[in-house]
């Protein structure tokens, strides 16, 4: 059982803050949770939502329509009022409106607490109740967060909470919610999952030219600086932050920057030059819809083949798509790890979907657990910073030691110093592809998720993951034979090992958000995918279960 | 096809001022006593990126005009590091232009030498941002329509910390200069050193420099302003050479508490 509560109006009303209160109260509460934003590139007015679905069972993705509306403004009810599931609930801002529960949020909050403020806890403490829930988890969130404020904004914020409740009680009964299952969980987003990885796995170093969708990850590692020892700074612009993560790579810290398209287009001259000079550079593309400025605050799966792509000259590189918030905690640190052990760039594959969704977790770990850099700690006399080797992996020292680390973005001898020699260039060009081997075998293999002899077959990657496992649940449901092949490393890719799966007579489904289905234009590049379908969606929005098990059926 | 050993010897044509260059940094790094094993040296691209390949020193000779940047995290990671970039006009006022202003505004600790010879020596003979008005090239071929870079004067403007020029053809000057670049320790330095290319740059040779540089009166004081800014406005039949403009603030990173127990690269 699963129920949605969408939280709507302008831009700067309390949106975020209405839903992250209810999110966490959920989650504190045991229950399953998964929340979506959906917002518009402006400061004040416009129309956002907040999505929190909450069930019994874990959940993937976000639901199409929802069961409860709170509609904060007279467009909210205007537009998405007519999105509401058959006998769902609209809670209205405002004056007595027929078909709605009507509650005046800020004259409320005002009356009750002597500050209109407050209007986004008396709209938490409205929801519980009508879904049948106690205010107290409410209220014991409040206290926890507001513990510094003092008693007296602790005693106001509740007595909203309860006011909320009461102003709702005796009304008619509203959806049947789910039952907390567990004991309480934590809530994070991608975009906090990602940081709170990259801190514990000790980067040293993080910088970013801010942009939507990836600023959340960089606000995140800013107020974490001090407690893990990071230097966080903002980059003049995104070629300053590329060559940044360069330098202090160079110098041994592992390092991060954090864009989207639009800023990964300035950086990849950088992202070639850590390729040839072998650093360890993590970037993390958060994507939204282009060309150009695009849909800033939307979501897409459109710079797949540019991120593969970018850059001039051939380099290996590791590329990595999380489709839950773990995996994005899980997949930052292997993203470091696999730069340092193999001393190229690594590039981690969200969108505005999976940074800004949130979903309940147990305890992510925050303690420190520095990955291993690498480095070789006493390099002898005549060290050779690209020194020749089987796996093209050459012993890496950082300047400060007893020898002179030589790093040059012209191709370079084994010492490091230009070379115009073509021989030295193959040598160099090979040693540097040869690591490609060693990444394409330590590459992740896709989930299969349902069955190995499915007739259909639903191929996605990244964070389409959790509507395409939906959409097979709801298939097989009504008595489908489907199974998803869900890829969270998309490169290098191990074709060999793709063929079996992909190869079977079957329908075989790639499902993206993008128009040309480029990761299924990737498994075709490399053999493993003959023909296929596509079910796209490049609307900005992101997939749900639902629309994908609809189309499917079609 | 084997064609030379990695190229550690200078590149550059007889007459050149990166010679002389050459010859004073070793000396000036050897006089401000600095452990060439902390010395790292950071370059773009151009002929002045080049120097790092030809001493001893770590050596990081990244993109064109992204030294800066590359240098700042270098700096941040291992502030123990003495970081220098060698520059030219191209590398670090042309291409490198909003690392330039934003690396004055941070004030991180880091010494750019900028060769200086108003022109584009390794692409044979464009106008730099530093060319003379109207000078004439084979891509400007009605002379240089857009009025110079100031450099120092944007250094100044911009509060950099430590703001002069040399010449190459007096090079007990420039030692001098350099030396107190390397010994500054309230943040970044910029040493524009006047260069001449005799491939390239037949207007300001070495005699039209040497014809113009004149060492700052004794008597000018560094942390007067305006008295900077008037040094950097005069060019022409005169050119000051000499410590500009000095400022105290505090460097970046002595603003960082995190950087207070060791450098971070320590692990």
């Amino acid at each position: 059982m699963d129920l949605t509560i969408r939280v709507a109006g302008e831009a700067g009303q309390g949106v975020a803050t209405i839903g992250r209160l209810l999110v966490q109260t959920f989650g504190r509460m045991g229950l399953e949770v998964l929340a979506t934003r959906s917002y518009m590139s402006r400061i004040r007015g416009g129309l956002n939502w907040t999505d929190i679905r909450i069930a019994e069972e874990p959940v993937f993705g976000p639901a199409r329509q929802a069961d409860v509306l709170v509609a904060l403004t007279d467009l909210a009810k205007e537009i998405l009022g007519p999105e509401l599931k058959t006998g769902g609930l609209l809670l209205y801002n405002g004056p007595a409106n027929a078909g709605c529960i009507s509650i005046d949020l800020e004259a409320t909050a005002k009356q009750t607490s002597g500050d209109a403020l407050y209007a986004n806890t008396v709209a938490a403490g409205a929801v519980l109740a009508l879904l049948g829930y106690d205010s107290k988890p409410l209220e014991a969130l409040l206290e926890a967060q507001f513990a510094k404020k003092g008693a007296q904004v602790i005693s106001a914020n509740a007595a909203c909470a309860r006011k909320g409740a009461e102003l709702v009680a005796g009304q008619s009964a509203g959806p049947a919610a789910p039952r907390p299952g567990h004991g309480p969980k934590e809530v994070y987003d991608g975009a906090t999952a990602i940081a709170l990885s990259a801190a514990v796995s000790g980067v040293k170093f993080a910088t970013a030219y801010p942009m939507t969708p990836s600023t959340p990850t960089f606000t995140w590692l800013a107020g974490a600086a001090e407690q893990y020892g990071m230097v966080v700074e903002q980059a003049e612009d995104e070629i300053a932050a590329v060559n940044m993560v360069c330098g202090a790579t160079y110098a041994g810290v592992p390092a991060m920057t954090m864009t989207s398209g639009g800023g990964f287009a300035l950086m990849v001259e950088g992202l070639s030059l850590a390729g040839m000079m072998e650093l360890p550079v993590f970037i993390v593309l958060g994507q939204r819809p282009g060309p150009a400025t695009g849909l800033p605050t939307r979501t897409a799966q459109q710079d797949l083949l540019f991120c593969l792509h970018g850059g001039h000259g051939e380099f290996p590189r590791a590329v990595f798509a999380p489709g839950t918030v773990r995996q994005c905690y899980d997949l930052t640190r292997r993203s470091l790890e696999t730069a340092h052990q193999y001393q190229t760039p690594v590039l981690l594959l969200t969108d505005q979907f999976l940074q800004d969704m949130e979903q309940s977790l147990d305890r992510l770990d925050p303690t420190p657990r520095p990955i291993d850099r690498h480095i070789l700690r006493d390099p002898a006399p005549g060290y050779l910073r690209y020194a020749l080797t089987e796996s093209g992996v050459s012993p890496r020292a950082i300047p400060g030691g007893p020898a002179f680390v030589v790093c040059d973005s012209d191709e370079h001898g084994c010492d490091g110093h230009i070379a115009e020699d073509l021989d030295s260039h193959i040598e160099q060009q090979n040693k540097r592809m040869r690591k490609l081997d060693g990444l394409r075998a330590d590459a992740l293999g896709p989930e299969l998720y349902g069955g190995q002899e499915a007739e259909t077959l639903l191929v996605a990657w990244g964070s389409t993951y959790g509507p395409a496992r939906e959409a097979v649940d709801l298939l097989r449901g009504s008595g489908g034979s489907v199974a998803l092949l869900h890829f969270s490393q998309v490169w290098p890719l191990r074709a060999e090992a793709l063929k079996p799966v992909l190869s079977r007579p079957r329908r075989v489904v790639c499902v993206e958000a993008n128009q040309t289905g480029q990761f299924a234009t990737l498994l075709r590049s490399v053999g493993a995918l003959g023909e296929g379908e596509l079910l796209t969606n490049y609307s900005g929005l992101p997939f749900s279960g639902v629309e994908i098990a609809e189309r499917m059926a079609r | 096809m084997k064609l030379a050993p990695a190229d550690t010897r200078p590149a550059w044509c007889p007459g050149c001022g990166n010679h002389a260059l050459l010859r004073t940094f070793e000396e000036a790094v050897d006089a401000a006593g600095i452990d060439r094993h902390r010395l790292v040296l950071v370059s773009g691209i151009g002929q002045a990126a080049k120097l790092p390949h030809y001493t001893k020193a770590n050596v990081f000779n990244g993109l064109h005009g992204r030294a800066l940047p590359a240098a700042t995290a270098i700096k941040l990671a291992n502030h123990e590091l003495e970081v220098v970039i060698t520059s030219g006009d191209g590398d670090m006022y042309g291409e490198g232009g909003n690392h330039f202003i934003h690396a004055m505004r941070r004030n991180v600790g880091l010494k750019a030498f900028v060769h200086n010879n108003q022109v584009y020596g390794l692409t044979k003979g464009q106008a730099s941002p530093t060319s003379d008005w109207k000078m004439v090239t084979k891509v400007q071929p009605q002379g240089v329509l857009s009025l110079p870079l100031n450099p120092l004067a944007l250094a100044i403007v911009q509060g950099c910390s430590f703001v002069a020029r040399s010449f190459t053809g007096v090079r007990s000057h420039l030692r001098e200069m350099m030396v107190a670049a390397l010994r500054h320790r309230g943040g970044f330095a910029l040493l524009d050193i006047l260069q001449p290319c005799p491939s390239f740059n037949r207007q300001n040779t070495f005699e039209w420099y040497r014809q113009r540089v004149k060492p700052v009166n004794a008597s000018h004081d560094p942390s007067e302003r305006s008295a900077a800014l008037e040094l950097a406005f005069t060019w022409g039949e005169e050119i000051p050479i000499g410590i500009y403009y000095r400022c105290l603030r505090p460097s970046f990173e002595a603003q960082l508490s995190v950087l207070k127990d060791g450098p971070l690269a320590a692990g």
